[in-house]
């Protein structure tokens, strides 16, 4: 009897969140890949124009220059992040005075939003802000931050590597935790140096950590938009237009509902590729 | 012979000590430097929001007295108090029903069989690899449908479809022994019982984590709360937060506004620091 209760009271503990994924997420995601075969409009009218906003798509400026802001977003921030994160982690490790404040004050950015970051960093960049200020005592400047096509992409990575940094740091620091301090004693007796004790033992063990810290932070930076939205509004002259940045305004500037859903495909794409990359490297590493 | 071979090396590993650790104080210095600039814009936008209004601050000067005014004043706006309540319904009720409803759906998965389960296990796994960007589109069109633009549940039933919830209560309920639930349903406990008497508060500490974390991403969302709240009604803080950046408001009351929106996140961090460190360190959660 209670064999036979068993399989309906899994599925009715499941039910809740299964009806909120079927509604919520399945549909949508099966929805996103019709919708990028129709012309859909605000006004909910609709037919199926085949491949027509692919085809449209390649012939778009705004997608390619979408695509080319955010790669070279991507190329910046996410060595930025890792090298940053990578930095504070070793230091971390190393530092036992005051270590649990100083873990603190690093991670505190995370806790807060890519908005509020985007509203602090706007005044830090403007003409009369912060770091303008600090530059002008120094006879420097005033530099145009988010107004260069130069440096706002630069810009706009500081902005999201302070904010996210402390995730990635604290991934790091807990692989460096998981290496026996033997190997690294063993190689000290040996007369290896700080430096070949990191290029030798330190970085080859953490590897794991640092390939999950990359593959998280490419995936947190195909996705950006809330600093841009903030910030720059994907300006100047489309030089932070990114993927997102372009959905949105397809889709809630222009109400062009089926050609935005093209460009989500194109991200759920790239993001589908970067994580088979991930499983497949990490399958490796665990066999 | 032995004597006074093996002396220097004990007088130099006696030595090598203290001065290993004395090396470390420039290591000290980089990382007091690193964590101060790390918390700097913050401790700026404190400053700019408790200057004196219509005077000079920072860059230009040190801000001659500090005062409440600012933050008095954003208060005491009606838009930005409805702004507050909507975040923290947004993200209260999330935190509530995905505690809920992810705990009871960890529970099957981890300690039930029933038909579909592993395929619907998989399902979970595999939309965790869709960006929520992408469906973004789709996902409006069906609320929009459904009549849930500018409405509560629009803005919150949609964004409780949680696989990272879910998947961090399944692993930590396998962790559980079976016996306890086998032996409760042999004292005659129904399922209900079972899970509200031996699931929830066994799962606790992994409950308090995922809650802290729900309550964050909820509060620090956007894109979501953007399209969807179209009017005060529910826009949340984050949406009027772009809003008043964009008016031409007085510095001084944009980061007074900044710093009350940050708030509930600081507390959060200064109460739960250690939890959300541990739980990032053990399970990757982000």
């Amino acid at each position: 009897m209670r064999r036979l209760r068993d399989p309906v009271t899994g599925l009715l503990f499941v039910l809740p969140m299964l009806v909120l994924f079927l509604v919520f997420r399945i549909f949508p995601t099966l929805g996103a890949a019709g919708m990028s075969f129709t012309n859909w409009n605000i006004g909910g009218e609709w037919s199926f124009v085949g491949t027509a906003n692919y085809a449209r798509m390649l012939q778009d400026d705004t997608f390619w220059t979408s695509l080319r802001v955010t790669l070279v977003y991507v190329a910046v921030y996410v060595p930025l992040t890792v090298l940053i994160s990578l930095g504070t982690a070793l230091l971390l490790n190393s530092v036992v005075f005051l270590r649990g404040l100083f873990r603190g004050m690093l991670f505190l950015p995370y806790v807060t939003s890519f908005v509020l970051a985007g509203v602090i960093w706007r005044w830090i960049y403007e003409f009369n802000g912060l770091l303008n200020g600090l530059l002008a005592k120094a006879d420097v400047g005033p530099v145009a931050f988010l107004e260069q096509s130069a440096l706002v992409l630069p810009a706009l990575a500081v902005v999201s590597a302070w904010k996210g940094f402390g995730y990635s740091m604290l991934i790091l620091l807990a692989g460096l935790k998981a290496i026996p301090g033997s190997y690294l004693e063993a190689a000290r007796v040996d007369g290896a140096g700080p430096w070949q004790r990191l290029r030798a033992i330190t970085l080859p063990l953490l590897r794991p950590a640092l390939f999950f810290v990359m593959i998280i932070e490419t995936i947190s930076a195909f996705q950006v938009f809330d600093t841009i939205y903030v910030m720059t509004g994907g300006g100047p002259a489309r030089a932070s237009y990114t993927l997102i940045y372009a959905l949105y305004d397809k889709g809630f500037r222009g109400w062009e509902f089926g050609y935005a859903a093209t460009f989500g495909m194109v991200l759920f794409a790239i993001i589908l590729v970067v994580s088979l990359i991930q499983r497949r490297f990490l399958g490796r590493e665990n066999t | 012979m032995t004597l006074t071979a093996t002396r220097p090396a004990t007088r130099a590993a006696a030595t090598a000590r203290p001065r290993r650790t004395g090396r470390r104080w420039p290591l000290v210095a980089l990382l007091a430097v690193l964590s101060v600039l790390t918390v700097s814009p913050f401790l700026a936008m404190f400053v700019v929001a408790l200057s004196p209004a219509g005077e000079p601050t920072l860059p230009t000067r040190w801000p001659s007295a500090l005062t409440f005014d600012n933050i008095a004043h954003v208060l005491s706006t009606s838009g930005f108090l409805q702004w507050t309540l909507n975040s923290l319904v947004y993200s209260a009720v999330s935190v509530v029903i995905i505690l809920l409803t992810a705990s009871m759906a960890g529970y099957a998965f981890a300690k039930k069989r029933f038909p579909g389960r592993d395929a619907m296990l998989w399902t979970f796994l595999a939309t965790m690899m869709v960006p929520f960007q992408a469906t973004l589109i789709p996902t409006y069109v069906l609320v929009s449908d459904l009549g849930g633009v500018d409405t509560f549940w629009g803005l919150i039933v949609p964004t409780l479809a949680n696989s990272q919830a879910v998947f961090l209560m399944r692993q930590f309920i396998l962790g559980l022994p079976d016996e306890l639930f086998e032996a409760a349903k042999v004292d005659g406990a129904s399922e209900l019982r079972v899970y509200w008497t031996i699931v929830v508060p066994l799962t606790r500490p992994i409950l308090a984590t995922l809650g802290v974390f729900v309550f964050l991403w909820h509060w620090n969302d956007f894109l979501w709360p953007l399209v969807i709240g179209q009017s005060d009604a529910t826009r949340t803080l984050t949406v009027g937060l772009t809003i008043l950046r964009t008016e031409e408001l007085q510095l001084s009351l944009l980061m007074a506004s900044a710093a009350v929106s940050v708030l509930p996140c600081l507390l959060v961090f200064f109460l739960l620091q250690r939890y959300l460190v541990n739980s990032i360190a053990m399970t990757g959660l982000k």
